[in-house]
């Protein structure tokens, strides 16, 4: 069995007296797209800053590639990629600079920056100034500065928010083919149709600790409600929304009796969402 | 440390350096308020006073001419020549002297000189040229002075010009603002515009990022201060001591830029701290300003460390033996902020 690509062992970390990350663990094989969910104020940027070694946590480890992040967090920070939420880019430079910048600074002398550009959909934007470029375009370069090493693990924060369809299919294509590529990817995003689709697990965050992990499909088996939904014709003529929970005793009587006594208009199942998953362990949304 | 990792960055302050009104200011502020001393003073527009001489018969009135420091001399090879460039204002005195000028002189016949002047000469110049010219001719002539003149200095005779005096605040002005703000306020800025966390989940140290901000402000800083001491008329003969005590000054204004960098959450908290620190800062050079306040007040202040020992380089003819105290401490708190800057946590 491979070594784990992200251990977490008990990671804490304390603001004063919040205690905002309140001991975690977790692991995370290589090549696996992890979803880490949670409302603002969760405990998912602590977590994430303890893990590329940006925060010290105040007791646990955290090893990424088996190297001790606190001990050692310039070796693993060789090693991975991180796009921030908020754009922080170079205004200044252009597209191409900025990238060159970071090229430089992690050591890569043969990176092909018209082809990152490229694969982020910002071909022929590169000698542009950033201060110049919309958000969308920022938030793609982030993308593209975070692949300039070809990490080994990539951290993306909410990498596609506020991102028009068309530029966030592009960024969630460029996920999937860096996990082709063989790289471990740690997901915070609030968006659960993206979690649902690209993650192989995800973990829910809530007040600092994590309240279930797993793959979406496990999750929605253990804590979601299958049902029929049916839109049916009543006495008085009125259409009327019937529901049917699925996976119980009483469900195939329940589903024949509304086929035979009742005229129904439109019938379809349903699964429980990620986020009605995640209201129904901690009572609270994820906005 | 990697030196590499250094020149990448020091390449984007360098970028963008020039597009920063503080890096403007470096420049910009110890050039005018040099040109405007040079103006208010008198000082600027009055180089060395210029005499040109036609001389056929190699006369000793050229060579004493030749040998005196505070004059330039040109020699011009025909009397029109001479006159074209006294009158286009090459020179402030033109002077002919005949082929056997000097073999009059020493024979006791009466010699003759021709002298044009420029007619918008200084009158200063012109007055210093004919007294040099006296002087130079008794010389020759081999007589004794029929006049003695004792002089004697009366009231402050030790007392520096205004202009001398507001040297050290230059001096002071162009190393502190250049080598303490624009490390300072670049940090400040890449913590605002969140840059600086970017660089930090790279390979690059803090301190990398630190060196590279901090080389900008010192090379800045220095070269400007040597600018500002050139333009007040203070260039040195040490000129390589002066640049190590600017430079020191710099390294120790930068680690102080960064610190407050450090500290600092925002570019006007930063401005508001720098402002309150002005006067601890610019101390040494305001007590300068005026010698009526005990001097050794001044000693109090770090900033004392580095202006004190530029100005008796510069205005004292102080050597490395007679500074090497100052040095010291200058070095001792270099080490310290240095120490300072690793235990500071960017907050």
């Amino acid at each position: 069995m491979p070594e784990p690509a992200i251990v977490a062992e008990e990671l804490t970390y304390r603001y004063g007296d919040l205690l905002a990350v309140d001991h975690i663990s977790f692991t995370v094989s290589p090549g696996e797209i992890l979803g880490f969910l949670g409302p603002n104020g969760a405990g998912k940027s602590t977590t994430v800053k303890m893990l590329t070694g940006q925060l010290r946590p105040a007791s646990g480890r955290a090893l990424l590639l088996g190297i001790d992040v606190a001990r050692h967090p310039k070796q693993v920070q060789a090693r991975i990629g991180v796009c921030f939420e908020q754009p922080n880019l170079y205004e200044e430079l252009s597209g191409v600079d900025n990238l060159r910048l970071f090229a430089k600074l992690f050591g890569v002398r043969d990176v092909d920056v018209n082809a990152l550009l490229r694969r982020v959909g910002l071909d022929g934007r590169g000698a542009d100034l950033v201060g110049r470029y919309s958000k969308g375009m920022k938030q793609r370069l982030m993308i593209a500065r975070a692949l300039v090493n070809r990490p080994d693990i990539l951290f993306l924060d909410e990498p596609t928010e506020g991102l028009d369809p068309t530029s966030a299919e592009a960024i969630r294509r460029v996920i999937l083919e860096e996990q082709q590529r063989g790289a471990t990817i740690f997901l915070t995003t609030h968006d659960m149709y993206e979690a649902d689709r690209l993650c192989n697990r995800v973990a829910f965050i809530n007040s600092g600790k994590i309240v279930a992990l797993d793959t979406p499909h496990n999750l929605k088996q253990q804590y979601g409600k299958r049902m029929v939904r049916a839109e049916v014709v009543g006495s008085d003529g009125k259409l009327f929304t019937r529901e049917i929970i699925l996976d119980r005793p009483e469900t195939p009587a329940e589903i024949a009796d509304l086929l035979a006594h009742h005229q129904v208009v439109t019938l379809h199942s349903e699964e429980a969402t990620l986020e009605d998953i995640f209201i129904r362990l901690t009572g609270r949304g994820l906005a | 440390m990697s030196l590499r990792r250094i020149l990448a960055l020091l390449y984007r302050e360098a970028v963008q350096g020039p597009k920063n009104f503080i890096f403007i200011f470096t420049i910009v502020v110890p050039l005018g308020l040099s040109l405007a001393l040079g103006l208010i003073f008198g000082t600027f527009f009055s180089g060395k006073p210029r005499l040109g001489i036609v001389d056929p018969g190699a006369s000793r009135l050229t060579q004493l001419a030749e040998a005196m420091p505070g004059l330039v001399v040109r020699r011009y090879a025909s009397e029109a020549e001479l006159r074209d460039a006294t009158a286009n204002g090459a020179v402030d005195v033109g002077l002919l002297v005949s082929a056997d000028f000097d073999q009059r002189v020493l024979s006791g016949q009466s010699g003759s000189l021709t002298v044009y002047v420029w007619g918008e000469s200084l009158l200063r110049d012109r007055v210093l040229i004919g007294t040099a010219i006296a002087d130079w001719l008794r010389e020759l002539a081999g007589h004794e002075p029929p006049v003695t003149i004792a002089t004697t200095m009366l009231g402050a005779n030790n007392e520096l010009t205004w202009q001398q005096r507001l040297l050290p605040l230059l001096v002071l002005m162009t190393v502190v603002f250049g080598a303490l703000m624009l490390p300072a306020s670049s940090l400040v800025s890449e913590k605002q515009r969140r840059t600086l966390h970017a660089l930090l989940v790279t390979p690059a140290t803090r301190a990398e990022i630190y060196v590279a901000k901090g080389v900008l402000g010192v090379a800045l800083s220095t070269v400007m201060a040597l600018v500002v001491l050139a333009l007040n008329g203070a260039w040195s003969s040490q000129i390589w001591l002066v640049l190590l005590v600017l430079f020191l000054g710099a390294v120790l204004s930068a680690e102080f830029g960064i610190l407050l960098g450090v500290l600092v959450s925002d570019i006007n908290s930063l401005f508001a701290t720098v402002k309150g620190l002005g006067l601890l800062l610019y101390a040494p050079a305001l007590i300068a300003l005026f010698p009526m306040i005990p001097q050794w007040i001044a000693q109090f202040f770090p900033t004392f460390y580095m202006i004190d020992p530029v100005i008796a380089i510069v205005q004292r003819g102080a050597t490395l033996p007679d500074i090497a105290g100052q040095l010291a401490v200058l070095g001792v708190m270099i080490v310290a902020l240095a120490g300072a800057l690793r235990v500071a946590r960017e907050r």
